[in-house]
């Protein structure tokens, strides 16, 4: 697949935006145990706010008629996409509603209720982005129950990591932090999903002989039908560079996993470092997420199996 | 209904005159058309309702009429694969579609795009594995096999002229166009007869289109040489000869 960044940028960034608002909301939940100040609070609700947004909007840059896309919320019964455009902007009346409530002073209760809305809601967003790749056949590497559960993962787990950096910002306010253990478990998770899915990644394959219904014998392209690239071979033939793909997958372990959990784990380094070296981890391996994706049409331009 | 083509992988000799026909009549339909980029430039591209592929088959003994074929003999068949859409019975294109611009008649099975609520988001065309979908980068919607809607029912065309326009071009019969609902079709007699090509059919989407499969040639069995006196005398001849 054609790896578009605004896709990429979009998955990552609304990921980790809804991953810190999750966080924030469980934060001011739990006001019992952790210490955050308004401040603290504001702060971080503004960059998940920006995230969220910048995601969004990004993510309509890919579309090639954007004046239509008011009608992508009619299809919620059946499409995935829908889904998560309905949730998305059902996001912001509740966020609304949630800051709403907290300026004018009402009960606990209330802004438990809204918190949790809030928190299933950016849930729910998480998984129908997830689903939107995972839902197509036609893709056997996105076809498996490993992309709804990373999306969600990797969400939560760099809100997590976002989440330490806003709260260390203003370390004169909130005091000695433990071990933000938390983003340590979230990323552990992660960094073992991240591998195992690289070591073993059950799906099924196709071959060129699925595709022609020619079950025996060698089957193999002699002319392709076109002069120049197509619609298809630009949306789908994106070829990926083995020894670039291996570089690319340590960069993403590396930048994603290893250096904030090792950043987490000491945390005496610069508040911000963890974050951003996981937001580029993530970025690196959302985009090998799609350069590596092999629809099955490849089939029938000359591959020989998917 | 369900209308759709009967392509029969024997006769089709690959000339592309289907893709040209259909280029024609849908680059000036009511649809809107399929476009070209940079058509006599050094990059032609365009949007293509129907693509047609050639591919070599070895080493499948039951296309030899001795099912001799090994992988040190390899019996080449050569097969023109023209694509369109399949007007799938499980469309999964219409399905992931967020906006409703894909949409499968009911009437008839007919798989088309609504280029007034089409957004471009190209998630339809990821949704086919048969690649029938292709972008109009000039209008930003997404345009498709359209059975030629606009003339399968036109009652201003003499009957006989009321089919696809790539049914009609075909030099060879090699597409045929009709009703699978009905048994007695010419479409389904061919499907019935001729057997499909099961392409891709574990994704499940369930193809209206046929690919009518490629006749087998007759087995014939070796009949036993008799070797008679006179048969090895000739035999001696001619090693003989050939010192």
């Amino acid at each position: 697949m054609k790896p578009a960044f605004s896709v990429i940028f979009f998955t990552v960034a609304s990921g980790a935006g809804l991953g810190l608002m999750i966080w924030l909301l469980v934060a001011s939940m739990m006001s019992a145990h952790i210490r955050m100040p308004q401040t603290t609070f504001i702060t971080g609700a503004i960059v998940a706010g920006l995230l969220i947004t910048a995601g969004l909007c990004s993510s309509t840059l890919h579309l090639a008629n954007r004046k239509n896309a008011i009608y992508s919320l009619t299809r919620f019964k059946t499409s995935w996409l829908s889904r998560e455009g309905v949730f998305a902007l059902a996001l912001y009346p509740a966020a609304a509603l949630h800051i709403w409530l907290l300026s004018s002073g009402a009960s606990i209760a209330m802004l438990k209720l809204t918190s949790i809305i809030l928190i299933v809601l950016a849930l729910l967003i998480l998984f129908c982005t997830g689903m939107i790749y995972a839902c197509l056949k036609t893709i056997p590497r996105w076809n498996t129950w490993h992309t709804p559960t990373k999306y969600v993962l990797f969400g939560l787990m760099s809100g997590a990591v976002l989440f330490i950096a806003v709260l260390s910002a203003r370390p004169a306010e909130i005091g000695a932090m433990g071990r933000p253990w938390v983003a340590i478990f979230l990323l552990l998770a992660g960094l073992i999903l991240y591998v195992a899915y690289l070591l073993n990644h059950p799906r099924k394959t196709y071959t060129v002989n699925d595709a022609l219904g020619l079950k025996r014998g060698n089957v193999r392209l002699l002319d392709v039908g076109h002069a120049h690239g197509t619609f298809l071979t630009n949306e789908f033939g994106f070829q990926l560079a083995r020894e670039r793909a291996r570089v690319l997958r340590w960069i993403a372990i590396v930048l994603g996993f290893v250096l904030p959990l090792i950043l987490m784990f000491f945390n005496s380094m610069p508040p911000f470092a963890a974050a951003v070296s996981c937001i580029a981890g993530l970025l690196v391996e959302r985009w090998l997420f799609f350069a590596e994706a092999e629809h099955v049409v490849r089939l029938y331009h000359g591959q020989q199996r998917v | 209904m369900k209308l759709g083509l009967a392509i029969d992988l024997d006769t089709c000799v690959g000339c592309h005159a289907c893709a040209v026909a259909c280029k024609q009549w849908n680059g000036e339909s009511l649809m809107g058309g399929a476009p070209d980029y940079d058509p006599y430039g050094r990059a032609p591209s365009g949007a293509w309702y129907n693509r047609i592929r050639q591919y070599e088959l070895e080493g499948d003994p039951s296309f030899s009429p001795h099912g001799c074929a090994t992988t040190h003999q390899p019996l080449s068949k050569t097969i023109n694969v023209p694509m369109s859409c399949m007007h799938c019975e499980e469309a999964h294109c219409v399905t992931v579609c967020p906006t409703g611009a894909s949409y499968k008649r009911a009437e008839d099975g007919i798989v088309l795009v609504d280029p007034d609520r089409c957004m471009g988001c190209n998630y339809c065309a990821w949704a086919c594995p048969y690649g029938a979908r292709e972008l109009d980068e000039n209008k930003g919607v997404m345009k498709k096999c359209t059975l030629c809607v606009d003339r399968i029912y036109d009652q201003q065309l003499p009957k006989a002229e009321r089919q696809p326009a790539c049914v009609l071009a075909c030099p060879t019969h090699a597409r045929h166009f009709g009703d699978y609902d009905d048994p007695a079709s010419n479409v389904s007699k061919l499907a019935a007869e001729r057997g499909r090509q099961d392409m891709l059919g574990d994704l499940g989407y369930k193809p209206i289109n046929a690919y009518l499969s490629m006749r087998k040639p007759v087995q014939v069995d070796a009949i036993p040489l008799r070797q008679g006196l006179s048969d090895k005398a000739k035999a001696f001849v001619n090693r003989l000869i050939q010192l």
